[in-house]
């Protein structure tokens, strides 16, 4: 569901806070990256293409590895395997042309994903081949994931006490790579030898959050293997990810003004503003300690509900809209002593959304993080969320030590390939004036904002159906946004089980009467 | 020996092509078959697969709005309009009530399950009430603190071991029924002519009049009628090949293509059938008094291979018809489509069969063709 960049707040906050769920997953990764760090063989550098399953999904797939090197300066130096995985179409074209689906994170698996991809791009897998990648550094490509073991319960820790710079230290130490190897431009060069190799001569992109950055790199890079692009919650060459920290503030807004101009929701929560404020006070002086039920094994467990718990459950509520439409229900919750529904929110983002979060500080710590200048920074810094953003990957940034990439790597993208761009109203990570930065020198390009969506609009809406006029035409000037634009916003929820108005207690008693009387 | 052969050979294509109708009339099927199996995928497809926009009856729509829009965003409306669907979706008056306390509303599904052209869009509401159904109950879960992945004590992974080859298998065994049956349809009018039409024209005693066995003649006949059982299949392959292409098979989510593979596999597998559904037809006709009754034998003959064949390829039959002739070869191309491996032995068995009942059939006629009775229809 999450497409996130930066899907995680905890991540952001502290990004190296990531246990339990993942633990087990992650000792094994470990286990399986010695034998990759043995160098490869050279003569064979692609490991037997064969038939394999995807989780999600009963149909039979093409998986296969290629081995690069980590440094490609030094070509006979480490190796690594990127893993990719070929959903075959259904009726496949004569072209030799694929769609190549791109994930976000930074530090989200493709592979892992398979499933929503596969339904979101239905359409297009009638005809066209659809390749996902794991990018190095996520999924099965050499994962650079951190098992933090310095808490026993996510649930009861107080993030303010956390040390950043030391988890961060300690994963580094952890983890077998090169990390400064891990950024986007030496990923992309890992794609196109995928397609090379696949023997693909054109593809089509689909880019999604920070999958748009690696789609804007493919253009700008290998602009003759690219048949179409699409960009789905755009980040700009232009713009550093955590400049986030203000489309999260202005996603709040969005949904107080949603509430407060929707009927049944105004009437059921009125001061829904002033009761997030009140929590967000509330909690700004001392977290709340509670002993609640674990969401998952229901055993009595500690709760420290602390003021970067509150915000960061609300905040992965944002990105979709079936979580989004209980908010103002948590938020009145909450400022009537009952965190249970922030609880049960935050307890869905607590596996970081699978992103390796190695991967995703190389990006962040290569990419945007040394780009920021002081203005942005200062504007960054009244955000809540891009406040604690900047003081963690200040620290984790240093840590980590990523050279900076190169000050090209900041201009927009200027090229002539069919490009849609797609945005929603209320994307709480990239908004649409984000798209409307990069379609700055992009010459054949239409972007289209949808009013109701929000991160990941081909997801929610229309949008797949537009992907796959795109693909089919190979043209943008058909492409008509109009269905985006249709009401398909669900109501919120107006206690803990409906949606739909609730009968007042007058009706209520009286159907009871009729029913009685009959 | 074997030029007179080939010099009666070419007398028998000669005749055969000097009655241009008849000719033709065997090469129609070959021609017009693949095209009818294509026009009726398509009218199936279209029938069979949910339309885009479902239209159906939905009452009480105002007692469950966000149910109503949720269902629109899947395409699925409340329609008045003539294509809207025999399908009816009642909403209970305590629906609202009942889900604001944390109960089950109730919604009534009206549909005849039986009516083969609505099972897709029933489904496709059935699937579209479970994920709202199931929406809301992952989200009542996480307003009481519970993560949803409880209620899913079971993840059931499947792996389908079907191919897009095997999947598509069903409809190319059906194609493959045809294509055999090319082979005895083609070649019919011209076995009729050349023998039993003949005979009518008081030929044929002036053919056994030439210093030329009856082995050759019987050869030369069965040669002729052969060759055009094996144009009118590479005219069905050939046919097949491209109209097969048009049809939107990926509605159903595979698809069917007559490749080359394909194409050789059957012309060798149907070569000894086409043997001897030559020596049948000949060996009835002749048998037969005149052109009429050789044309109503051939036609009752014809069920026989016929009904083989859907046995073959509906699997409706005992385990011994794989080595029978036609339904054994039906049955190895099937596997052969299905991506399996190439079933050799069932393959020889079978078409070992075959040429046997087709030697046997040419030499009865080798017999027959001595006996006066024949060779004047008496």
């Amino acid at each position: 569901m999450l497409h996130g960049m930066y899907s995680q707040l905890r991540a952001q906050i502290s990004p190296v806070l990531w246990r339990h769920k993942r633990a087990s997953a992650a000792i094994l990764l470990a286990m399986g990256m010695i034998p990759l760090a043995v160098h490869a063989d050279e003569t064979n550098n692609a490991s037997a293409q064969q038939a394999c399953y995807v989780d999600g999904l009963s149909e039979q797939m093409q998986c296969g590895a290629i081995s690069v090197p980590e440094n490609y300066a030094e070509p006979d130096g480490k190796q690594i395997q990127i893993h990719y995985v070929v959903m075959p179409a259904t009726k496949p074209s004569d072209r030799k042309e694929a769609l190549l689906a791109i994930a976000g994170g930074p530090g989200q698996s493709a592979i892992e994903n398979a499933q929503g991809f596969d339904r979101m791009l239905t359409k297009v897998r009638q005809t066209e081949d659809v390749i996902l990648i794991d990018q190095r550094g996520t999924g099965q490509s050499n994962q650079l994931q951190c098992v933090g073991d310095a808490f026993d319960s996510a649930l009861a820790v107080d993030e303010s006490l956390f040390d950043t710079r030391a988890e961060t230290q300690k994963c580094l130490d952890e983890l077998d790579a090169d990390v400064t190897q891990y950024g986007s431009l030496n990923a992309l060069k890992d794609f196109e030898a995928v397609r090379a190799h696949l023997g693909y001569q054109k593809l089509h992109l689909y880019g999604v959050s920070y999958g748009t950055r690696m789609a804007q790199l493919y253009m700008r890079h290998y602009p003759d293997s690219l048949v179409t692009v699409t960009l789905d919650g755009v980040v700009p060459m232009q713009q550093s990810v955590l400049a986030i920290g203000n489309a999260i503030a202005r996603a709040f807004e969005l949904l107080i003004e949603d509430c407060s101009n929707n009927q049944l929701c105004h009437k059921q929560f009125p001061d829904l503003k002033a009761d997030l404020d009140k929590v967000d006070a509330e909690l700004t002086q001392a977290p709340q300690i509670s002993l609640v039920p674990d969401p998952l094994t229901g055993e009595a467990t500690k709760l420290t509900m602390t003021r970067s718990k509150f915000k960061g459950a609300l905040r992965m509520a944002l990105y979709s809209p079936a979580t989004r439409s209980l908010i103002p229900h948590a938020i009145h919750q909450a400022a009537n002593g009952n965190f249970q529904p922030i609880t049960g929110l935050y307890a869905m983002s607590m596996d970081n959304a699978g992103i390796a979060m190695g991967m995703h500080a190389s990006v962040v710590c290569g990419e945007d993080w040394q780009r920021l200048t002081p203005e942005l920074r200062e504007q960054t810094n009244q955000s809540y969320f891009g406040h604690e953003m900047l003081k963690t990957f200040a620290q984790s940034c240093e840590v980590w030590n990523m050279p900076a990439v190169d000050a090209s790597f900041s201009e927009p993208i200027a090229s002539d390939i069919p490009t849609l761009l797609l945005s929603g109203e209320l994307d709480p990570a990239t908004p649409p004036s984000w798209g409307e930065i990069a379609m700055e020198k992009l010459s054949n390009a239409k972007h289209f904002i949808a009013p109701y969506a929000t991160h990941g609009v081909a997801y929610q809406s229309c949008g797949n159906d537009l992907i796959a006029q795109l693909i089919e035409q190979g043209a943008v000037t058909e492409l008509d946004g109009e269905c985006l634009t249709e009401d398909i916003r669900r109501n919120f929820y107006l206690n803990a089980s409906t949606v739909e108005a609730i009968p007042s207690d007058d009706a209520a008693k009286s159907d009871e009467q009729t029913a009685l009387n009959q | 020996m074997s030029n007179k052969i080939i010099a009666m050979i070419r007398k028998e294509l000669i005749d055969a092509a000097r009655d241009k109708r008849s000719v033709m009339a065997g090469l129609y099927y070959a021609v017009g078959t693949p095209l009818l199996m294509c026009a009726m995928f398509f009218l199936l497809i279209g029938q069979l697969t949910s339309p885009e926009d479902l239209n159906i009856k939905i009452d009480n729509a105002k007692g469950a709005p966000d149910l109503v829009k949720f269902l629109s965003s899947r395409g699925i409306k409340h329609g008045e309009a003539e294509d809207t669907k025999e399908i009816k979706l009642i909403i209970s008056d305590d629906y609202a009530a009942n889900m604001a306390k944390g109960l089950s509303a109730e919604v009534i599904l009206i549909a005849d399950a039986s009516n083969e052209k609505l099972q897709n869009s029933i489904r496709r509401l059935e699937r579209s009430l479970q994920e709202y159904s199931g929406e809301m109950g992952s989200l009542r879960l996480i307003a009481r603190g519970i993560d949803p992945r409880i209620m899913q004590p079971i993840k059931v992974n499947v792996k389908d071991e079907a191919t897009p080859d095997s999947k598509a298998g069903m409809i190319l065994g059906l194609a493959t029924m045809t294509m055999i049956y090319a082979v005895f349809i083609s070649g019919m009018n011209l076995a009729i002519d050349t023998s039993a039409g003949e005979r009518e024209r008081n030929s044929l005693a002036l053919l056994l009049s030439h210093p030329v066995s009856t082995w050759e003649i019987v050869i030369a006949k069965i040669t002729a009628v052969t060759i055009f059982a094996m144009v009118g299949l590479i005219l069905t392959l050939l046919i097949s090949k491209v109209a097969y292409s048009f049809v939107p098979w990926q509605e159903l989510g595979f698809a069917v293509s007559v490749n080359t593979s394909f194409i050789v596999m059957m012309l060798l597998v149907g070569l000894p059938v086409a043997l001897m559904a030559a020596c049948l037809q000949l060996f009835v006709s002749f048998m037969a008094k005149s052109f009429k009754e050789a044309q109503s034998y051939i036609t009752i003959v014809l069920i026989l291979p016929m009904m083989l064949a859907m046995a073959a390829s509906y699997n409706i039959a005992p385990e011994a018809i794989q080595w029978l002739p036609i339904s054994g070869q039906m049955q190895a191309l099937i596997e052969f489509i299905k991506g399996r491996e190439l079933p050799l032995t069932q393959i020889a068995v079978s078409s070992a069969f075959t040429l046997a009942i087709a030697i046997g059939l040419a030499i009865g006629m080798q017999k027959s063709l001595k006996s006066e009775k024949i060779v004047f229809g008496l």
